[in-house]
């Protein structure tokens, strides 16, 4: 059991991907949203996360700049980066920066259950 | 109404092609993120601007090509789109809706990116714009060409448009 820690812009897709978590039967206690790094970190600095969604191009402080300071802050969970095609150069320096693994948009709950039930 | 033979030589494919990646990922996107199977049809001769009652999604494509891939709902069908994405009933345009399409209009641009772009360097996507209205006119990129693929689903038809040029 784990909490999940769901950071994307829009809340729409935080309710798809935090729709999709419960649809995949992965066992999850609560999930947790942010709408950008700022408030992601204010997330982990008051709760207790084992595993971060996060998406990329946000506001305020986007996916790369969250994923490198959540890493300096120490903090070893599993970080996957939601992605849409085409934005492997992107991905790379988030792969960099420390994110564990990513997820391409479009994707269905078998494949979140596949990518995530080892991480949580 | 065609892709411009600068478009279709620089990607190394014909029109049919790109239009049929159009079409696969429209398809694959409605089916796996908004259950919902598609029909698609030729694509129009002409293109369309004007829209009643309808909600319009839109990325744009910079940078070695420039171009914008945009998706327009007449609103039932934008509201449906919604309420499937979300797993719950939504009944008015507002937030959810505009990030619904948004995201759809996202998913779509990445996948063209990636076709003309491998590994995406050279190409950024805008974020997303959506716009609604009881009736509204889309103009852009005047001077480029565009294929325009209808989709439908249980009797409701919607458009997505890719408009592309090549930049020098």
């Amino acid at each position: 059991m784990a909490n999940v820690l769901i950071v994307d812009d829009s809340s729409t897709m935080r309710k798809i991907i935090s729709r999709s978590l419960r649809q995949a039967g992965l066992v999850l206690d609560d999930i947790y949203e942010a709408g950008d790094g700022i408030e992601g970190l204010n997330v982990l600095g008051e709760k207790t996360v084992g595993l971060i969604l996060s998406d990329i191009n946000m506001p305020n402080m986007d996916g790369l700049e969250f994923i490198k300071q959540v890493r300096a802050s120490g903090k070893t969970m599993p970080i996957v980066m939601i992605t849409t095609e085409g934005g492997e150069d992107v991905l790379k320096e988030a792969m960099t920066n420390g994110a564990s693994d990513s997820i391409k948009k479009p994707f269905t709950p078998e494949q979140l259950n596949e990518k995530l039930g080892g991480m949580l | 109404m065609t892709l411009n033979l600068a478009v279709s030589e620089s990607v190394h494919m014909q029109e049919e092609d790109l239009a049929g990646y159009v079409i696969h990922a429209t398809k694959e996107v409605f089916n796996t993120m908004v259950m919902l199977d598609l029909e698609d049809s030729y694509p129009l001769r002409e293109p369309v601007t004007t829209f009643h009652c309808s909600v319009t999604g839109m990325v744009g494509l910079a940078g070695t090509y420039t171009g914008i891939l945009s998706i327009h709902c007449p609103r039932s069908f934008a509201l449906r789109i919604t309420s499937n994405m979300l797993g719950m009933e939504v009944d008015e345009v507002g937030e959810d809706v505009n990030d619904a399409l948004g995201e759809i209009a996202n998913m779509l641009g990445g996948y063209v990116k990636q076709i003309l772009s491998k590994g995406g360097l050279d190409i950024n996507l805008s974020i997303p714009t959506v716009i609604s209205g009881e009736e509204y006119t889309v103009n852009s990129m005047s001077d480029s060409n565009c294929v325009i693929i209808p989709f439908t689903n249980e009797g409701e038809r919607f458009l997505v448009g890719l408009k592309l040029r090549k930049e020098m």
